[in-house]
């Protein structure tokens, strides 16, 4: 599991995928129920529900259940924060960073350490 | 002189020697791996560490094209310990016109049984910001926050 050190990077790790992109924007247009959103993508409902979830938590959309339909929409306060550029470098560095911790720590093994 | 904040820093402990991050920095084949993040293809163009060797890298989503990504210069490289590139300056020190100029000091120093690595960043200005939707563009969220930021727009 990523470690995200501020609510921006878990926005821009949630944007950091195509599928979820699209899903954002098409809720910029207007909010949406959960199955006209899943229809244009050829996955499982399950695996579409976990994108929404990624969205939900990273503070880019909310969701709202009335009867039986889910309602998706997007939330505008986190945008605020990710127009700051600096944030948004920083975003993109801690990340980077990140990625790198993941990959050196599950990757490479202490093992090859000393190979040259 | 402004005040204005244009740097930045991220640090944090990696559980593994200093050598072991070196090289997942500095060999293309670990670098393409990290350095821009799934699904977009990272393709390790130059990457020359010595004073003045050249650091490129392309990427590229859903099969198409590769894209500029990163290009710039090592100034200074301290195996195992510091990597410092600019992109103000392409391989050979030849004076760039960047759209955003940045120089990136990369440290890893011993820590325990790891590495604390850290990542000072240096900008230019602010003026820059105009460009950082590119950036954004380049790491596949840029067209997303547009979109946004659009959308806030007509909500206020």
């Amino acid at each position: 599991m990523e470690n995200h050190r501020t609510p921006l990077d878990a926005a821009f790790h949630a944007l950091s995928d195509p599928t979820r992109r699209a899903v954002i924007s098409r809720l910029t247009k207007s909010p949406a129920p959960v199955k006209e959103l899943a229809e244009p993508f050829d996955i499982g409902l399950p695996a579409f529900l976990k994108h929404l979830r990624v969205l939900e938590e990273s503070g880019l959309i909310t969701t709202e259940k009335t009867g039986r339909t889910r309602t998706c929409q997007v939330k505008i306060g986190r945008l605020a924060e990710a127009e700051s550029w600096l944030s948004e470098q920083r975003a993109l560095w801690q990340a980077r960073t990140d990625r790198l911790a993941d990959y050196v720590e599950t990757q490479m093994s202490r093992d090859n350490e000393n190979d040259g | 002189m402004t005040v204005e904040n244009t740097e930045l820093t991220i640090s944090r402990f990696i559980n593994a020697l200093p050598a072991t991050v070196w090289k997942a920095w500095s060999r293309p084949e670990h670098l393409a791996k990290w350095w821009i993040p799934d699904p977009i293809e990272c393709k390790v163009i130059k990457l020359d560490l010595r004073p003045g060797g050249g650091f490129e890298t392309k990427m590229r989503e859903g099969g198409g094209e590769f894209q500029p990504h990163v290009e710039g210069c090592f100034l200074d490289i301290v195996p195992e310990k510091r990597l410092v590139f600019t992109t103000a300056l392409a391989e050979g020190w030849r004076p760039t016109e960047p759209w955003l100029a940045l120089t990136a000091i990369i440290t890893f120093e011993a820590e325990g049984q790891g590495t604390r690595y850290s990542a000072r960043v240096l900008h230019r200005n602010a003026a820059d910001s105009r460009k950082h939707e590119e950036m954004g563009f380049q790491e596949g969220w840029g067209a997303a926050l547009n979109q946004l930021a659009a959308c806030a727009e007509r909500l206020e």
